[in-house]
């Protein structure tokens, strides 16, 4: 047991320091605006692109898809960094992270040649066909139904929930292709162009999270079987591996202790730094913040050991959402009744932090995974 | 990075282990408690192991000694640990009496063992003084929170060394969080064990989700504290860090202290069952240097001023 980082490690995270510092506009981070707007997605991919040219965009991908192999710590101090600055990756950090990944392990050739490859360059935007009003922490429950017709399959159902999916070019869209099999054993997935005919992209206008939810209604939406990954009705257990990518490699701490910083630093500007109060709320969240980060930290040593995935992936997402929280407290606290003002810093953590507890596995889910799988108790 | 125990730290584990399983427990815990309420014996057993003066040893360090403070609270050792094996060896270093705890000169909350140390590490404004208070001078205060408390009177003390202040504070922070994140553990594991084998309803009680779902976010906060204890003390307790740990560390005792006797029932409330063992301890450690306010003020101070 020992915690230093190494040398090639510290060396790196400079080296990062340097490129955003040189490469992202200097308003970055202090400018609010709707993460999948035109401007915004074009900043992305721009910036992407500039990622990919230096290698940094997939470099824990193996080398025969174009990354370097790069170790599991090399890319959590990567993930750091840019979340820490507001993640100018936008959604392709879902690219890079698990659905690149997940076509490696599961496509066929052609799917590798023509995805891979557009996704390590950074120019292309991905969305998640996954819940359904009536599947939500249920994922498995779902009921799109997708059925074969020849050499293609007949998609209709819905989808909800669905961020970025009018900046999206291609959806990770899960449907039920066997009604007969146990609920986790009739999944199966597609890579579906967005512009498919009988695909419609609604969006739903929210009031909280840092974008835009859609609906995806598919109706009689033919795709053609060679959209499908991996074999018919093996969809889940292809998904459940990437997710295990998805539950930490987002530090989100980084970005909550970014957002804290901006915080206690207009209590000092307001005069209200020296309230015990504050200080001590604003404390209690940072504390909150470090410990989701050492628990990310115990997963990622597993990683880095290749260790098959343990609960404490979700032991870390519980922390994570927890940070999240605090700040989110924190900011209104702080700030008070001028935190109620559309994009001062408290109004965006705090509607921030209310989706990190429902998306990508609602924290209740987590605490029943770290219940079954960590402490061993008995299934209610 | 490692988050994983080493060669030579998992040997230290099993010898320290292997020699608490012995010593140490709930049912000593009692018997000192009822007799002169440090385990002087114990002390002397992890001295003799080489197992108190492991923060300067060559083949050791720090992080080492933040080990054996988890394990021995654990186990409910009877005597000052973190103080002992993070503090003075911070502060004073050199040869240390066996039972060292630790006071602020400024502060009229009563010391865990401030009557049955060998010394006391007082922290003042301008500097940190191991003392021997003169005969008469601690006064044992009642209280059921299981550590012997003691009100200590510095007038005549026999000053052995002095030190900084600062350093003291830090690392008092770390043993701190160390010393609850050994205790909520054994507690937690207790109280785990229970909701496997206590039935309610036809069930045990452990499948009802609204007690999972407490169990894994105290699972959560033990975790957290251990690990937040242990790099602040691999670093050398630098200040934002050290001051985490604490804070973190002791809202998470406070909140563990009335979970665990709230999903343990009645039971939890009397003698014979080992749960108040560690977790009226808790009580007395996350209010011990001023409590989860003062590390705040500290780790606001550290990270933003």
């Amino acid at each position: 047991m020992e915690f230093e980082w190494s040398a090639e490690e510290a060396t790196y995270r400079n080296e990062v320091r340097e490129f955003l510092k040189a490469e992202l506009p200097s308003d970055w981070g202090s400018k609010r605006q709707r993460p999948d707007s035109d401007e915004q997605m074009s900043r992305c991919k721009d910036f992407c692109g500039k990622l990919a040219a230096r290698g940094w965009l997939t470099p824990h991908w193996p080398r025969e898809y174009g990354g370097h192999d790069a170790p599991a710590w090399q890319l959590m101090v990567l993930g750091e960094e840019l979340w820490s600055i507001g993640e100018p990756r936008g959604p392709q950090y879902m690219n890079v992270n698990w659905i690149g990944p997940s076509i490696m392990s599961a496509g066929t050739e052609e799917q590798k040649e023509y995805h891979l490859g557009r996704i390590a360059k950074g120019d292309v935007i991905w969305c998640q066909g996954f819940s359904e009003p009536d599947a939500g922490s249920d994922l498995a429950s779902l009921r799109t139904r997708a059925e074969r017709d020849g050499d293609d399959y007949v998609v209709n159902g819905q989808k909800i929930w669905t961020s970025y999916a009018s900046a999206a070019e291609f959806c990770y869209l899960l449907a039920r292709t066997n009604l007969d099999a146990p609920k986790h054993k009739g999944i199966s997935i597609f890579l579906v162009p967005t512009d498919t005919p009988g695909l419609e992209i609604l969006e739903i206008s929210a009031v909280i999270g840092e974008h835009a939810f859609h609906e995806l209604v598919m109706t009689d939406m033919r795709v053609p079987a060679s959209t499908r990954l991996g074999p018919e009705n093996e969809g889940w257990g292809i998904l459940r591996t990437g997710l295990a990518n998805e539950r930490v490699g987002v530090p989100r701490y980084g970005r909550a202790m970014f957002q804290l910083d901006l915080i206690a630093q207009w209590a000092k500007e307001q005069g209200t730094f020296d309230d015990p109060e504050v200080a001590a709320t604003l404390a209690s969240a940072q504390a909150a913040c470090e410990a989701a980060r050492a628990l990310v930290y115990k997963v990622v040593d597993e990683r880095a050991k290749k260790q098959p995935p343990t609960p404490n992936a979700s032991v870390a997402r519980a922390a994570m959402v927890e940070a999240e929280w605090a700040v989110g407290e924190a900011g209104m606290v702080v700030m008070g009744a001028l935190g109620l003002e559309l994009d001062t810093v408290a109004d965006d953590q705090f509607r921030s932090g209310m989706t990190a507890g429902v998306a990508a596995g609602a924290y209740e889910v987590q605490l029943n995974l770290i219940a079954s799988m960590a402490l061993d108790l008995p299934r209610s | 990075m490692d988050y994983e125990l080493d060669p030579d730290q998992e040997q230290l584990h099993d010898a320290v282990n292997t020699l608490l399983s012995r010593r140490a427990g709930p049912a000593r815990a009692r018997s000192v408690a009822a007799a002169s309420g440090i385990d002087q014996e114990l002390a002397s057993a992890l001295a003799s192991g080489g197992f108190l003066d492991l923060f300067a040893d060559d083949e050791a360090g720090p992080l080492e000694a933040e080990l054996v403070v988890e394990w021995v609270a654990a186990a409910a050792g009877a005597l000052p640990i973190g103080a002992r094996c993070l503090v003075a060896p911070a502060v004073i270093g050199g040869d240390l009496p066996t039972t060292v705890t630790v006071m602020e000169e400024h502060s009229s909350s009563p010391v865990r063992f401030g009557a049955t140390s060998e010394a006391i590490l007082v922290i003042g404004d301008s500097e940190a003084r191991l003392v021997t208070p003169a005969p008469g001078a601690t006064e044992p205060v009642p209280s059921l929170y299981g550590y012997p408390l003691a009100r200590v009177s510095l007038a005549g003390a026999t000053v052995l060394g002095t030190g900084d202040p600062d350093v003291a504070r830090r690392w008092w922070q770390v043993a701190l969080a160390a010393e609850i994140a050994g205790t909520i553990g054994a507690a937690f594991a207790l109280t785990l064990q229970y909701h496997k084998d206590r039935k309610q309803f036809d069930r045990p009680i452990g499948s009802f989700q609204a007690l999972q779902h407490r169990m894994s976010q105290l699972y959560v906060r033990q975790q957290a504290s251990a690990w937040l204890a242990r790099e602040a003390a691999f670093h050398r307790a630098p200040a934002e860090a050290a001051a985490a740990s604490a804070a973190y560390a002791a809202q998470a005792a406070a909140r563990a202290c009335v979970e665990l006797h709230q999903m343990t029932g009645a039971i939890g409330f009397t003698r014979e069952y080992d749960l108040h063992i560690w977790s009226l301890r808790l009580q007395a450690l996350r209010l011990e240097m001023g409590g989860v306010r003062r590390h705040s003020l500290a780790l606001a101070g550290a990270r933003w001023a």
